[in-house]
């Protein structure tokens, strides 16, 4: 039983570190991916088209939201998507993308209750803090 | 008796863990540091380890993370707290199906490079399993609703972001297995009213910062 025992202890000693090796070399790995894709641009591309934050906020209506005891003031996101020229923007929903590629799925409903501040963050009154996507560079109509 | 002293040590243990995850994890959070990280690749990884090796006991871990999420129910700030409860459960979990093919002894562990690995492992799983259940959780609990695209093009932050964990996990897995070099006994008398008293601060802080945020 000890015999067992002991060839078990010496399977271990093998796969506990090359485990450990492995998940380093992953961690490593994504790490440098991470970095090599994030992508650095002063653009944000809404339906097609390149704008500046300064364009957007020309554009679009500025107002004040409260999220998680919060306010955030910033130009409102379904002023926007209408100005930009989406075509019934209630049958879409967005994806809203990241320049280190983060990216979440919000539909209409949510977009009415949605700003964008001045430093590119999206901020949403009825999404939890998951949603508040920084350094945008798409909003993709889908 | 043995089983009261180890619901003892559950709760006590779980406290501290679900109290960490609350205060400390929250201001680490505010001051703009990488919360998560340091929360799995300290307090959570190092309350579980002193427990395993303490209490020599399977499932104890578990029990631990069914506190701690409990713990932060009661401090609903900070996102969805719900998801955050869950992923605290699960980490308790994968530690659980991770540290199950050791001996209850640890007798493997007996150098600094099995101490290390199995930290690095333990600790990488558990916060790359806890953020992946909440990247789930969140948009399916919230009105967005979940899409697997999101997660897939996420992973490589979430891999990425799992290497501090992972290298904190391989320093304090190995400092608190040093720990049992040391004897340590506690008598009964001592033991119960220790352990409830713990258990008790933790919740009363937990629920007082709760109500003071709530009142201001």
């Amino acid at each position: 039983m000890s015999v067992i025992r002991e060839i078990d202890i010496m399977g271990k000693k093998k796969i506990i570190p090359i485990s450990a090796l492995i998940v380093l070399l992953i961690g490593s790995l994504s790490s440098a991916y991470v970095y090599t894709s994030t992508v650095d641009t002063e653009f944000i591309t809404i339906n097609g088209n390149e704008y500046t934050i300064d364009q957007l906020f020309f554009i679009g209506e500025e107002k004040t939201i409260n999220s998680n005891s919060e306010l955030f003031t910033g130009i409102a996101l379904d002023s926007l998507i209408i100005k930009t020229g989406v075509v019934n923007p209630e049958d879409h929903d967005y994806k809203i993308i990241a320049s280190d590629g983060y990216q979440k799925t919000v539909k209409w409903e949510n977009i009415k209750n949605g700003v964008l501040t001045r430093e590119g963050t999206s901020i949403f009154s009825d999404l939890p803090k998951a949603y508040r996507v920084k350094n945008i560079i798409h909003i993709e109509v889908i | 008796m043995k089983k009261m002293k180890l619901f003892a040590g559950i709760l006590a243990f779980g406290s501290l863990w679900g109290f960490s995850e609350c205060i400390i994890g929250s201001t680490l959070r505010d001051a703009g540091l990488p919360a998560g990280s340091i929360m799995t690749g300290l307090f959570a990884i190092i309350l579980m380890t002193m427990s395993r090796m303490f209490y020599k006991q399977r499932g104890m871990q578990l029990g631990m993370g069914l506190v701690a999420g409990a713990l932060r129910l009661f401090n609903p700030f900070g996102g969805c707290f719900i998801c955050s409860a869950i992923a605290i459960l699960a980490e308790g979990a994968i530690f659980e199906l991770i540290w199950y093919g050791l001996s209850l002894d640890l007798k493997e562990l007996n150098t600094i490079t099995m101490k290390s690995s199995i930290g690095i492992l333990t600790a990488y799983v558990i916060y790359v399993g806890g953020y992946i259940i909440t990247q789930i959780l969140t948009p399916i609990i919230s009105s967005a609703g979940f899409y697997l695209e999101n997660l897939i093009v996420f992973l490589p932050q979430i891999f990425a972001s799992g290497l501090l964990a992972a290298i904190l996990g391989g320093i304090t897995v190995t400092a608190t297995l040093q720990l049992r070099e040391i004897d340590i006994t506690i008598k009964d008398r001592l033991y119960y009213p220790a352990t409830i008293g713990i258990s008790i601060f933790c919740w009363l802080i937990v629920i007082a910062n709760t109500l003071i945020i709530l009142s201001s």
